[in-house]
Formats: C-alpha cells, structure tokens, sequence
C-alpha cells in the first residue's frame, strides 16, 4: 500500500470501514499550506477556514442546468403548439421533438459523466426520495427523455403512431417544465450562502431562463412567420422574467454583503453581469420589428450565452461563497439560518443565549 | 436505543489520539501531509479520509477561573454530528445513505454513485468525495464495532473521556450535569451545542453533540445550522408556481398564431 495506510498485507488485512477507499497511489510530500490572510485579528473564524465544504461538481453541472433548461422549455413551447396549432407550426414542432431527444441525451451525458463512479448511474433509479430534489429531478429526466423520444420518433412512423407521439409530446411538455425548474430548486437546497438564500428566486430564475434558452434555440434553428412570432412571444416573456429574477435574486442576497460578493467581482462576478447584459441585449435585438433571419439568428446566439453565463455565474458564485466561512456566519447571525425557518436560533452560548437576538 | 457521542472540549488535551485510532481503526488511506502553520493543527478540518479532526484555538483572553495572564487555550475534537435531520442523508438520490438501527447516519460505499449532492447539503462541511475513490465518506460512527457491541475506535482511545460514547439518554443526562459542574467551578463560558431539538432547531438535535467554552465560530461550527430540505417546500411551491406562468406563456404564444394571415 503506498496510500499512507502503511499496513502490510501479508501481517493484517483490510477489512476496516474506510479500507475500500481509493487513496492517492503517490503520497502527497509534506508541504505548506499557503496561510496568507488567514486569522483576520477580532473576526471569529478558525484560521478562515471554510465551514462547509464546496460542491465536487465540475463545469459539467452547470452546462447541463443550460441544456436541460433550454430543452425542457423548447419541448414545452412544442407540447404547446402540438396541442393547440399543430398543422401550422409544424416546423415548430418537430424542432422541439428534435431539441428534445438530442438535448435529453446531451444531459444525461453531463450528469453520468459528473458522477464519481460514472458505472453506477443507475443507482438513481434504485429509489425515489422525494426529500432529494435530486432524485426528484433525475426521475424527471428519465420521464421526460422517454416521453420526448417517442413523440420525436413517431414522426418517422405511419399516422397512427404520430398520434401516439402527439400524446406523448404533451406529457414530455410537463414534464419539461419540471426540467427547466428542479435545477433551481436543487441549488438552493443546499447548505452554499449565495445558493440557500434566495431559495425561493433560484427556481424561478432557472425556469425563466430555460424558456429564454428555449426561444434562442428556435431563433437559431429558424421557421415561418407563425412560428416566429411564437418564439417570440416566448422569448420575450422569457427573457424579461429571467431579468426580473436575477435582479430580486441579487437584492436578497445583498442583505448580508459578505455573502454577496461572489455575484460583484470575479469570475462568478463577471459571468453574472455578462448574462444580463447579454440577456437584455438579446431580448432588445430580438424585438425589432420586421428583422431578418439574420438578425433573429444574433438575438438567438446573445440569448443562448446569456442563459449559459446565468447558469455558470450561480455556479462559480456559489463555489467562492462556500470557501467563505464569513458569508455563512453572517447569514445565520443575521436570521438567515434556522431562525429564518423554524422561528427559533439555535443556541451559541450559555444561559441560553441564542445566535440571533429574539 | 439512539447512540452518539458527547464531545466535552474542556477536557481535550488535543493529544489527537481520537484521529489517529479512526484512521487506524478504519483503515483510511492518507490525505496529504501539510504543514498548515495554524497552531498545531495540521489536520485542518474534516474530509472524506479524515472522520475526526482536533481544532486548536489560541485565544488572548483567560479562560474564566484562570489566572495565568491573558492567554487561553481551547481544543475540541471535531466529528460527524449524526443530525436528527441530516442534510447528507435527505440529498442522497440513490439511498446510498441511510440511518442505522444505532440511529446514526451511514453512507454504505456499495451503493454510493459519487454524485455529491451530499457534499453541499451538510451545514457542517463533514462529508465529502474523495477525488481518487469517486465516492462520498464521512465518520461512520464505528458501525462495525457498535454492531459487536464495542465502543468507537475515537471514544476507546480517548485519554481524558473528552469523547464519550453511549445512550443518547445517558449522555444527555451527563452533559446537563457536567455543565452544571463547569458553571458551579466559575467556568461561566460552558454550554451545549446542538445537545437537542431545543438547543438547535435547524438539524433537530445532533447525535454528536458538544459542550463548547465559546461561541461557535471560534470552533469552525456554525451559530445556526440548518438542514436545507426544511426550505424545500418553499422552493417547489415557487418552482410550481413559474411552471403554471411558464406554461401559460406557451399557451399563449401559440394561440397568438392562431388566425392571423401568414405572411
């Protein structure tokens, strides 16, 4: 064993709880730790270590917020026009069923890829746990790429199955909805201060800008005058919502500023304000009148990116805030913590002196 | 019967024989040799091959009843707190983590994926993934050994019974007495962390509870933890809610083509 276990295996065997862990093959060298900045004098934190730990997901979690938001959505605006004036968006409509299949299989392949131990995907599917949104969101998937691959396969067959398709491209419409949504959820039910605070915005933010996402999409594939004035109406709502949201999300997580920085400066910082400005910019392009494909096509590029960087900029936002031990202090001292849920703080001293005053 | 463990920190002499006897016991890999220049710790905090972390804090006030000048010491061994309400278990997608008959909180390294959804949903930082293993790991509270009847590996190496290990019942009983000692001898700063539902209203009470001599930031504990599916509702409702405009948006969208000339 050369991971530190220093346990030969020909006197003792492992059979202790953690003896199946992988450890590193090499053993890391004593080194420094880079103290600089640590134990700010009268600022109560242990050597500015963090107090939680940040999420082990990589740039793949936040791609696949984009790609499942702006495909559950893209597959909503499809159920829709299934539903209601399916001959005459047919274009429409197959797009969506197209976007649908391909961009469930696009996420499917970011959250596997994500996974520790990619090979046991399939331990999702072992239990629902409605307390997991999670579990939640990855049943939602498997309904919705299922649902959303009949209704795109059936186009290929005779009438009867493209029936059953229609059926079944409403159900994927629901359940894209879901899709578009849960990702805001599953952020914010975590422990990150810039994720938890605004737990009732993040959904909401997510939502929007999937059906923003969702209406680039189509502006890049293109379709006839109908169809496009749909996407717009979409768009439109789309967008505005979405900046609508990120500026209330901004505003209540700016009640404690060390928990708001990482949406200020920085990479997080920067992705954040990129997306609304590209977002705004998108949505203004998008709504001059009598505008070429070409033009439709740039609003669609600026839609798409804004989406991304929304995703990315919470994403990276909520990497930094969980590597500040003061954003979390500070959030519960100022009744953000338990106090803001169950009424009551939890005790921080004797004679029943509670973190936050009653 | 619900067990657990009461951490009493005035009495840790930081000897850290509690982290060496887990990752002995459980034959844990290494996570790095570090010097970290923060006092004597160079453990740092707890990781997915690290279940017992001892924090030492260097403070430039005296510790009430002390007279040895403005200077005090505090040390505390640091550990998974097997919450009532645990964040880690309620994310777990794939049941992977479950509570035992020990009413503790267990990861079984069989099942878990690695998807890491518990890493964020600890108010704690305890659990994590470990980059070359893929999967998630914390304190188990010995669960090998509760289930021969044997106390945990930490608690048994314990010198001065800092870490003690038994009923829930029992250790409630004890930790109430021992701060009433502590508040009688002139240690005015003695409390319980987490000791109950009461005492922390967020995780509804720790399995692993503490008796700290200062406010909990100082130990890198949260003031108030709580468990994040406890807002989850909220965050649905809301989810629901932009789903119904979301959905009323497309109807809408859709019916404005109806009608109107194509051009």
């Amino acid at each position: 064993m050369s991971d530190g276990r220093n346990i030969d295996s020909r006197l003792g065997t492992l059979s202790g709880e953690g003896s199946q862990q992988r450890g590193a093959t090499e053993v890391v060298p004593w080194k420094a730790l880079d103290t600089s900045g640590y134990g700010v004098p009268g600022d109560r934190t242990y050597y500015d270590r963090p107090v939680i730990k940040k999420s082990v997901w990589s740039w793949d979690i936040p791609a696949y917020y984009y790609v499942g938001g702006a495909t559950g959505s893209a597959m909503a605006l499809g159920a829709a026009a299934t539903l209601i004036n399916r001959d005459r968006l047919s274009r429409l409509v197959l797009q969506s069923r197209v976007v649908g299949l391909a961009g469930s299989m696009v996420s499917a392949y970011f959250l596997v890829h994500d996974l520790g131990r990619p090979e046991r995907f399939l331990n999702m599917m072992r239990v629902f746990r409605p307390t997991s949104p999670m579990s939640v969101g990855a049943w939602i998937l498997f309904f919705f790429s299922g649902s959303a691959g009949v209704a795109a396969i059936s186009q290929l067959g005779p009438r009867w199955i493209r029936r059953i398709g229609d059926a079944s491209a409403v159900i994927s419409g629901v359940f894209g909805l879901g899709l578009s949504g849960y990702t805001g959820v599953l952020v914010s039910n975590t422990t990150v201060p810039v994720w938890q605070r605004p737990h009732r915005l993040m959904p909401a933010l997510f939502l929007s800008s999937g059906v923003s996402g969702a209406a680039s999409v189509f502006d890049l594939l293109g379709g006839n005058p109908r169809e496009q004035r749909a996407v717009l109406l979409f768009g439109t709502a789309g967008k505005l919502a979405e900046l609508s949201f990120a500026y209330l999300m901004e505003r209540s997580v700016a009640t404690v500023p060390e928990a708001a920085r990482p949406l200020e400066d920085g990479l997080s910082g920067f992705l954040w304000k990129a997306s609304k400005v590209l977002t705004a910019a998108s949505l203004l392009i998008a709504l001059v009148p009598n505008s070429s494909a070409r033009v439709r096509r740039i609003s669609g590029v600026l839609g798409s990116l804004g989406s991304l960087c929304t995703r990315f900029g919470v994403h990276y936002a909520g990497q930094r805030s969980a590597m500040n031990p003061r954003a979390t202090f500070q959030q519960q001292r100022g009744g953000q913590g338990a106090y803001a849920v169950t009424g009551r703080a939890a005790v921080t001293g004797p004679g029943d002196a509670r973190a936050v005053l009653e | 019967m619900p067990k657990g463990f009461f951490t009493d920190t005035s009495i840790c002499i930081g000897c850290k024989a509690c982290e060496v006897a887990c990752k002995q016991w459980n034959q844990l890999p290494e996570d790095g040799f570090f010097f970290s220049g923060m006092s004597y710790d160079n453990t740092m905090q707890l990781d997915a091959s690290t279940w017992r972390h001892v924090s030492f804090i260097e403070r430039p006030v005296a510790l009430s009843g002390q007279d040895a000048g403005a200077f005090s010491w505090l040390m505390s061994s640091d550990v998974c707190k097997h919450c009532q309400r645990a964040g880690c278990l309620e994310n777990c997608p794939t049941g992977a983590i479950i509570r035992t008959e020990f009413d503790t909180v267990y990861v079984q390294p069989d099942i878990c994926n690695g998807c890491g959804y518990c890493v964020v949903g600890c108010p704690f930082g305890v659990i994590n993934r470990r980059e070359e293993d893929g999967r998630a790991w914390k304190c188990t509270l010995c669960y090998d050994r509760l289930t021969d009847g044997m106390t945990p590996a930490c608690a048994k190496a314990c010198p001065t019974a800092s870490i003690q290990f038994g009923e829930l019942e029992d250790l409630h009983r004890d930790a109430h007495a021992r701060v009433e000692r502590l508040q009688a001898a002139g240690v005015k700063e003695a409390y319980l962390y987490g000791v109950d539902k009461d005492n922390q209203p967020g995780t509804e009470g720790l399995n692993a509870f503490f008796l700290l001599l200062d406010q909990p930031e100082v130990y890198n504990l949260p003031p108030d933890p709580v468990v994040p599916t406890k807002k989850a509702a909220e965050s649905w409702r809301a989810m629901f809610y932009t789903a119904l405009g979301a959905a009323a948006v497309a109807m809408a969208a859709v019916i404005a083509t109806r009608g109107e000339r194509a051009r």
